[in-house]
């Protein structure tokens, strides 16, 4: 007898998976998919992937691992099987982030102009002023649009009990909506057959978005027509293909910090094989410390130096606006309710994970003594480094940790390991249930705009929480159901 | 356009042709050593690479070959397989700037060596032939998908810039064949000498084409050199970069790109006044010698006054002004 993909997938209990409700049956977003799935061979899938895989590796969408030599390229691993999310469920999800983007950059604007909400005391002085986020340097100063934050991208995960919650935001450089247009581009090419009768909703326009948006917070003073062009920090960045593929897309330069000069005048230009043209506003894809040697790093070599004093002047937009990162920073997280409530006056209609932050002692009370039950995570790092999960550790590890929070209470959150929802994703020969995140992107710019869908990442490993590129993570394609005709 | 894309398609343009000329030459090379019995390996050495650098080379690595060397060897920056690398490092960081087409190809390329780390004599045929037959389908390619604006014109300078150079290589390897006479010349291992040099410029069709009915030296040599219809001559592949520089600096001041401009039709006018009997009187390898200085000079002019000029503040002052007002 043949085994298909989904034979004995419900056995070990589906309590918190996507395709299947607790009862063992397919979620109604998921039946079309799981019946067509359920005659499926594992040579069936393996011949897709395979032709998935040479697609991806032929057109050298691959990331650059820091960890290995340099210019060590790997395609991130693709898994066939989507995330799918009904139409009822997104129009909340998407309400629920440009609600948290609207209040995230109310909150920017006020951190680096009067202060209203650290005077009213909703979130302490300290946890703001110390992050490593806030720059000092932004005081006073208000962006077009009084947008910093014109590029998010939440990560998303459906807790068990809570439902879909926020689990992060990315506020800098979120990277990984080139992978989502790609993936998308490769199932229509592999798998057409799985496509819903009535379609899922189209991702292709994210470029134009982004480019209108870049426009739409040019600089009062800009040429015409405007110019914008993408900064990144070179070939050996481990999302230079994404820097490409967007600059690309757009139809704008990509273009290197040494490809650019500011003038006598503080305006911004790009060397080109006929002289000086002027650049109006700037996508950068390198971090605030990096843009200006001047200003930030004296030791940067992938800046522009003088860009930031033609940026005080208004002569160039730079997006996301520097500074924006106090509002990403873990430990502020916790605080996000808050300030939804503060600038908006309305509940979020996401939710948070829930936070203990080392720094108040109550909190840090709690993490000690329920180290076990918890995920303890540095504030600033990303790409799931140093994160400790406490049932998993040994004895030391734990003790290591708890010593490192006490040290840097600041530098520390904690939050219960979240049982979060898994996927059918293939694995040797069958399907098997492996967790997975979402990360849909927000653009802010004269309006917000959310794209349908986002980056799905999945654990490859079995029972692994962790879902980064960078530690073995894959990705998916993520499905929006259009609204069917009933 | 941007000077550092316009600087790194001119040499996508350079490295892509290169690869394509040592892969030909070194499978014609290859068959003739075979045929023959005597090793020429290391005629290519000195046509295409540093002698030198083979020796010092060969003191760490003792089982290195003159092939290996050439076709594989990584320590050679001139190498078919280094100059490949390179070639698709620059296109990775031009990907916004080639079509998708032309892209694949060369990862296609570049996945094809990934593949064979280690060096097997008895597959040089076969690798070469395949790394030849590809780099032709990424030039074809680019001519067929990418947009035919600046960026095309700097990668087509360089393509002929290379081509020129490398045909002249080619000539130039065997240029004692036309010195004062020795008993061979004229015999069967002259004319299987020549027969080599039409395959290494892949003009052997085109030669019998015109007309010819036996294999001379002198023939060869004016085909090579003066041919207005064969695309690789030395006369042709002037012209072709005197035309797409033209194109493309079309909007580049005067003063950044008078020094290459002058070169290019300096080459272009003396090649025109010249023939075939004139060189040998006055001695071709003298000639060929001044025809590959005065490339280099071209490709300086570019580089320094084009690519990498630094752009003063008058200018940008200028320029302000002109867009406020």
């Amino acid at each position: 007898m043949t085994n298909h993909l989904l034979d004995g997938y419900a056995d070990d209990g589906t309590a918190c998976d996507e395709m299947f409700d607790p009862a063992g049956e397919f979620r109604p977003e998921y039946r079309e998919l799981g019946e067509l799935l359920q005659r499926w061979t594992a040579d069936d899938h393996l011949e897709r992937e395979e032709r998935a895989d040479l697609a991806l590796l032929s057109a050298g969408i691959t990331f650059n691992v820091y960890s290995e030599e340099e210019g060590t390229e790997r395609i991130f691993p693709f898994s066939l099987i989507p995330r799918i999310v009904g139409a009822q469920e997104w129009s909340e999800i998407e309400s629920g982030l440009k609600q948290r983007l609207q209040a995230l950059n109310m909150f920017l604007i006020d951190v680096y102009g009067t202060q209203r909400i650290i005077k009213e005391q909703v979130i302490p002085e300290e946890i703001v002023l110390s992050s490593p986020g806030y720059q000092p340097k932004m005081a006073g100063f208000r962006p077009p649009l009084d947008i910093y934050a014109h590029i998010a991208g939440c990560d998303l995960v459906r807790d068990r009990e809570q439902g879909m919650v926020v689990l992060e935001d990315n506020l800098r450089t979120p990277s990984g909506v080139s992978y989502v247009l790609e993936n998308r581009a490769v199932m229509l090419r592999v798998v057409p057959d799985l496509f819903p009768r009535w379609g899922v909703r189209a991702i292709a326009d994210y470029p134009s978005q982004l480019m209108s948006m870049l426009l739409s917070v040019r600089p009062e003073v800009s040429s015409d027509p405007p110019r914008a062009v993408l900064l990144t920090p070179g070939l050996y960045n481990s999302a230079y293909f994404e820097h490409s593929f967007l600059s690309n897309q757009m139809g704008i330069p990509l273009v290197e910090g040494s490809d650019l000069t500011v003038g006598d005048d503080d305006f911004v230009y790009l060397r080109s094989t006929t002289g000086l043209e002027r650049v109006d506003v700037i996508y950068r894809r390198i971090d605030d410390d990096f843009l200006d040697p001047e200003f930030y790093r004296p030791d940067s070599l992938l800046g522009v130096p003088g860009l930031m004093r033609a940026y005080h002047k208004g002569h160039v937009s730079l997006v996301n606006a520097p500074g924006a990162g106090v509002a990403d920073d873990k430990v502020v997280y916790r605080w996000v309710p808050d300030i939804i409530r503060f600038y908006l006056d309305e509940e979020p209609i996401l939710a948070n994970v829930e936070t203990f932050s080392a720094l108040i002692p109550s909190e840090l009370d709690h993490i000690r003594a329920h180290a076990r039950e918890l995920v303890i995570k540095p504030a600033n790092a990303s790409g799931g480094y140093g994160v400790l999960i406490g049932a998993q550790a040994s004895a030391a590890e734990l003790e290591d940790t708890l010593a490192q929070v006490e040290a840097e209470p600041r530098n520390w959150i904690a939050q219960p390991l979240l049982e979060f929802s898994s996927i059918p994703t293939f694995d040797g020969d069958l399907l098997k249930p492996r967790r997975s995140d979402l990360r849909p992107f927000i653009l802010s710019g004269r309006e917000t705009w959310v794209i349908p869908g986002g980056l799905t990442r999945v654990a490859l490993r079995e029972g692994s929480y962790i879902v980064n590129s960078s530690q073995g993570g894959g990705s998916k394609d993520t499905w929006v159901l259009n609204e069917g005709p009933d | 356009m941007l000077s550092r894309v316009a600087e790194n398609l001119f040499w996508l343009g350079r490295y892509l042709e290169r690869a394509e000329n040592i892969a030909r030459m070194a499978r014609v090379e290859h068959e003739v050593s075979l045929e023959s019995g005597q090793e020429i390996w290391h005629s290519l050495v000195s046509t295409t690479a540093s002698n030198q650098l083979f020796w010092d080379t060969l003191a760490d690595s003792p089982d290195l070959t003159h092939s290996e060397f050439l076709i594989y060897s990584m320590q050679n920056p001139a190498s078919l397989r280094a100059t490949l690398v390179r070639a698709r490092e620059l296109a990775r960081g031009l990907r916004e700037h080639i079509s998708r087409e032309v892209w694949e190809e060369i990862n296609a390329l570049y996945l094809y060596l990934a593949l064979r780390k280690e060096y097997i004599a008895s597959d040089i045929q076969q690798f070469c032939t395949e790394t030849q037959r590809r780099t032709q389908t990424i030039l074809g390619l680019y001519d067929n998908t990418v947009l035919r604006d600046e960026g095309r014109e700097w990668f087509r300078c360089g393509m002929y810039l290379e081509r020129a150079d490398m045909t002249s290589r080619i000539i130039d390897a065997k240029y004692h064949i036309l010195l004062p006479r020795g008993d061979d010349v004229g015999g069967p291992f002259d004319r299987f000498q020549w027969m080599a040099v039409l395959r290494s410029a892949s003009a052997r069709e085109a030669y019998w084409r015109m007309g010819n009915s036996e294999v001379d030296g002198i023939v060869v040599a004016d085909l090579l050199i003066f041919s207005q219809e064969f695309p690789r001559s030395l006369a042709f592949c002037v012209q072709a970069l005197q035309r797409h520089f033209q194109q493309a600096t079309g909007e580049t001041p005067k003063r950044r790109r008078a020094g290459a401009e002058r070169g290019i039709t300096l080459l272009h006018l003396d090649i025109g006044a010249r023939d075939m009997e004139q060189l040998v009187d006055d001695g071709l390898h003298e000639f060929i010698d001044d025809f590959q200085q005065r490339l280099i000079e071209i490709d300086r002019s570019i580089t320094d006054d084009i690519f990498r000029a630094e752009p003063n503040a008058e200018q940008s002052q200028q320029l302000a002004t002109a867009e406020q007002g």
